[in-house]
């Protein structure tokens, strides 16, 4: 979701990431298809504010720790439409990824106090201050961290006053397909919070739709 | 006026005269007037072809060699001279021209040819092996039975020996007849790939033949590459990787290849940067032969790139991408040379996002699409093939690069193509690019792409139907109410469940995923599954009680999943589908739930979680349902799934049907 401009910022941009055909997800609440809602808080000193928020995922590509979808901001302030922008993920896989980000001015000391936020995190805090948990196997723990970073904005120009420059720490849990995060960029209000649910949409359960890509 | 075609044709037909003449003079130069005439020339060859000059020359021959046994006259030089001009002559109307390849074997020349390899005279061996080495260039030459021991003999004679057209002919032999894996290791157990490496070190020719033979033995075959590799010939390897650098340009492409059918085969070797990035250069620059080495260049980097992402990468970063952009942008390309550039950069782009984009920044997609439109099949098929790959990036399908009328028009049309196999590319690219995220689905069913595919998911070839449902399937993903209702009142109940219902596998799963994404969404698309009597819903259950494979389970128990998030009545009717009352074996529901496929099991509890949901007022009943029908105790056995998803799913249908134990309790 974009956050005010603060400071002019460019978007930086996501080298190497990856796609390819749509592989079998890890839990069915993170296929594709699915969608959550919820709310960015984006108080700051001076106000209390959050932005509702809706995400949907689009593409996971778990060979390559890949996963992609759309984020709408629904009640900016500035704007006179829902802001729509398309994001990519890194599932921290630990082969892929690690929890150390190394990138968009994100140092170790950024990575440990953001993902310390997430109670789910605290086991594995020892080993990730070792080695950025690259020798943990995370393949059956019931939370999936990932790093979620906003390419461009798909409704709406980039003068719309908006930044997309920073990157949200995802904690996502794959028992009730809730998603907890929280967004970093320098320029802005810290620890700006985003809590998402898994939405049914008017129906009494879980629905799932797929594709495959040839 | 057609004179000089007359001309021609009494030229012909005055060399074909001369050449019965009974002065063996005046045949003899007429063998090598007519020689001389058809070298490298195609046309030539042709026209001596519709004129018999082939049965004429191969009775010269005959005729000859006979002449040579009766008569014991080893000075008899005329009737050598003859048996060398009339070979030579038969080996020239096989090299490069198929119709002259079967004109020789046709006139019975061939087991004459292999008589003169045993000839004393040097000159005739070389002649015999010359014509030989020729019509082995040729897929219409007999197969050569390696399993015969005087066979294998006779092959390693032919190796041995010094004339290096004699032993080019027996790599070639090797190179056109060894197909087999017992034939593979049966040459290298003899002692052939030994001889073959010190052929590495002749003449230009023996170096070529001795390439391409090492690779036909190497071919899948890693037994023998390690023997190769492994043991004795490590100098061999290096002397090959030498090759790479060859100043030949063809000898570069056959060491190149030889080492990618060694890397292919046994992927433990040649895994050094340096000959890897030697190898990607090395077929980049052999792009830019003008002549056959350029046409196969292309063909030669794609099997070395891929699958392979490791060298995709490399590739990338040494500007592949650019380099076949620049070769495809000088227009005007032979066809072979365009769809093997075409090929390689579908490869370029069949995993990488980065090479994705440099793709599309580079606009090389503009020449692609003109390609569709390209005379030759083959053309299309590779510019079908290169879309496919490039629209793999859901950044781009995300953003809806491809879901415009510069894109569909053309991939649409082809859908008409006479070629099947052109169709079937297209709808791979298709299938792709109506992923669509961007809400203009509708650009593609007004190009009449949605009428096109519905019509080839009745094809009566079962690949065509699969992939037009594939399709159909990935555009019904996520989509407004409106296009679903266009495709489904195109489709037609009846057709969607005879589709579940086809003969092939590959084709009921397509169906079924997209009667999944039909249900999905919008809480009314429920009622597809009842139009017209239920046939499409009764359709999903017949299937999924005789489900073959596991894919056929997963998307049918989806079905059932999504139907079961829908209204009272739709719940019930999906237990009335699991638990027929009138059945009384065990329901394929437990079956399902022991697969050791967890994601069919997944599939499985979520329509049991869908079915049990505590808000719904006939939950309690449906769980003392599947209670009595097993399925509760199945579940409770899950608790503990080796699948993580599965098992949460477990905790989540356990924790709603303990809500109405309790209750009941």
């Amino acid at each position: 979701m974009p956050v005010r401009v603060v400071e002019s910022s460019a978007p930086s941009q996501v080298s190497g990431a990856n796609s390819g055909q749509t592989s079998p997800s890890i839990c069915t609440l993170l296929s594709v298809g699915q969608a959550f809602s919820g709310t960015q808080n984006v108080s700051n000193l001076q106000k209390e504010e959050a932005w509702r928020v809706n995400v949907r995922i689009q593409g996971c590509d778990l060979e390559h720790g890949y996963l992609c979808g759309t984020m709408e901001a629904l009640n900016v302030p500035m704007a006179d439409t829902p802001v729509v922008t398309f994001w990519e993920g890194e599932i921290v896989d630990t082969k892929n990824y690690t929890f150390y980000t190394g990138k968009w001015e994100a140092t170790p000391e950024n990575d440990i106090k953001h993902w310390t936020k997430f109670p789910s995190f605290s086991p594995l805090l020892n080993q990730v201050e070792v080695d950025g948990g690259k020798s943990l196997d995370l393949s059956n723990y019931p939370y999936i961290f990932m790093r979620w970073k906003e390419q461009y904005f798909v409704n709406v120009g980039t003068d719309c006053g908006l930044t997309i420059a920073g990157f949200y720490y995802v904690c996502f849990s794959c028992s009730d397909g809730s998603i907890n995060g929280f967004y970093y960029d320098p320029n802005s209000s810290p620890f700006q919070k985003l809590e998402l649910k898994c939405t049914n949409e008017e129906r009494s359960g879980f629905s799932f739709s797929s594709y495959e890509l040839q | 006026m057609p004179t000089t075609t007359t001309t021609a044709a009494t030229t012909g037909s005055n060399i074909l005269h001369r050449l019965t003449s009974a002065d063996r003079d005046v045949k003899l130069k007429a063998l090598r007037e007519l020689k001389n005439q058809i070298i490298g020339n195609r046309t030539k060859k042709l026209s001596f072809l519709k004129l018999g000059a082939v049965p004429t020359v191969a009775s010269i021959l005959s005729d000859a060699v006979s002449t040579d046994a009766v008569v014991d006259n080893n000075n008899d030089n005329i009737n050598k001279n003859i048996i060398v001009q009339s070979a030579a002559v038969l080996g020239s109307f096989a090299c490069g021209f198929e119709a002259g390849v079967k004109a020789v074997l046709d006139a019975g020349a061939f087991p004459k040819l292999s008589r003169l390899l045993s000839y004393h005279d040097e000159k005739v061996v070389d002649a015999g092996a010359r014509s030989l080495k020729m019509i082995y260039q040729s897929k219409l030459a007999p197969k050569y039975d390696f399993l015969l021991e005087k066979n294998m003999e006779f092959l390693l004679s032919l190796l041995n020996n010094e004339n290096e057209n004699v032993s080019g002919l027996g790599a070639s032999i090797i190179s056109h007849s060894c197909k087999t894996s017992v034939e593979q290791k049966l040459l290298s157990d003899a002692g052939v790939l030994r001889k073959l490496t010190s052929l590495l070190g002749g003449s230009l020719s023996q170096r070529d033949a001795s390439l391409e033979s090492l690779a036909t033995i190497f071919k899948s075959n890693p037994e023998v590459v390690v023997k190769f590799v492994g043991n004795e010939s490590e100098r061999a390897l290096s002397c090959i990787i030498d090759l790479v650098k060859d100043r030949f340009a063809r000898t570069r492409l056959l060491a190149s290849l030889c080492l990618i059918i060694v890397r292919n085969t046994s992927p433990c070797y040649l895994q050094d940067l340096a000959i890897k990035t030697k190898l990607i250069n090395t077929l980049l620059e052999l792009l830019g032969d003008p002549g056959q080495v350029g046409d196969e260049a292309s063909f030669a980097f794609s099997s070395l790139i891929a699958q392979k992402e490791d060298m995709q990468k490399l590739a990338f970063e040494v500007n592949a991408i650019d380099k076949l952009y620049n070769h495809l942008k000088g227009g005007s390309l032979h066809p072979l040379r365009f769809e093997g550039i075409l090929l390689a950069l579908a490869d370029m782009c069949s995993k990488l996002e980065c090479c994705r984009s440099r793709f599309l920044s580079l606009q090389v997609l503009n020449l692609v699409i003109d390609a569709l439109a390209h005379d030759s099949s083959d053309v299309r098929i590779a510019a079908c093939i290169c879309l496919r790959s490039v629209s793999r990036s859901i950044k781009n399908l995300s953003a809806g690069s491809f879901m415009n009328e510069t894109v569909v028009i053309p991939l649409v049309r082809l859908l008409d193509d006479s070629s099947t196999s052109v169709q079937v590319s297209a709808l791979g690219a298709i299938s792709n690019i109506v992923v669509d995220f961007t809400t203009r689905r509708s650009l593609f069913i007004r190009c009449g792409g949605v009428k096109q595919l519905v019509q080839l998911s009745k094809s009566m070839d079962s690949t065509i139907r699969s992939n037009a449902l594939w399709a159909l399937r990935n555009l019904m993903f996520l989509a407004e109410n409106k296009c679903k209702e266009g495709i489904f009142l195109e489709l037609t109940a009846s057709l969607l469940a005879s589709l579940i219902c086809d003969p092939e596998p590959i084709v009921q799963e397509q169906a079924l995923a997209l009667v999944r994404n039909l249900v999905d969404g919008c809480i009314s698309s429920v009622e597809y599954m009842f139009a017209e009597d239920g046939i499409i819903f009764d359709a999903v259950g017949r299937q999924l009680r005789s489900a073959s494979k596991a894919e056929i389970g997963i998307q049918g128990m989806y079905v059932l999943s999504n139907v079961a998030t829908g209204k009272e009545s739709h719940k019930e009717a999906v237990m009335n589908q699991l638990l027929p009352t009138e059945n009384r074996t065990q329901p394929y529901l437990i079956n399902f739930l022991q697969s050791n496929d967890s994601r069919l099991r997944t599939a499985t509890v979520w329509a049991v979680v869908n079915l049990t949901c505590s808000s719904s007022p006939g939950a309690s009943v449906r769980v003392v349902k599947l209670r009595d029908a097993g399925i509760v105790s199945q579940i409770k056995n899950m608790v503990n799934d080796p699948c993580l998803d599965v098992k949460l799913r477990v905790r989540t249908a356990l924790g709603q049907l303990m809500t109405f134990e309790d209750s009941s309790t």
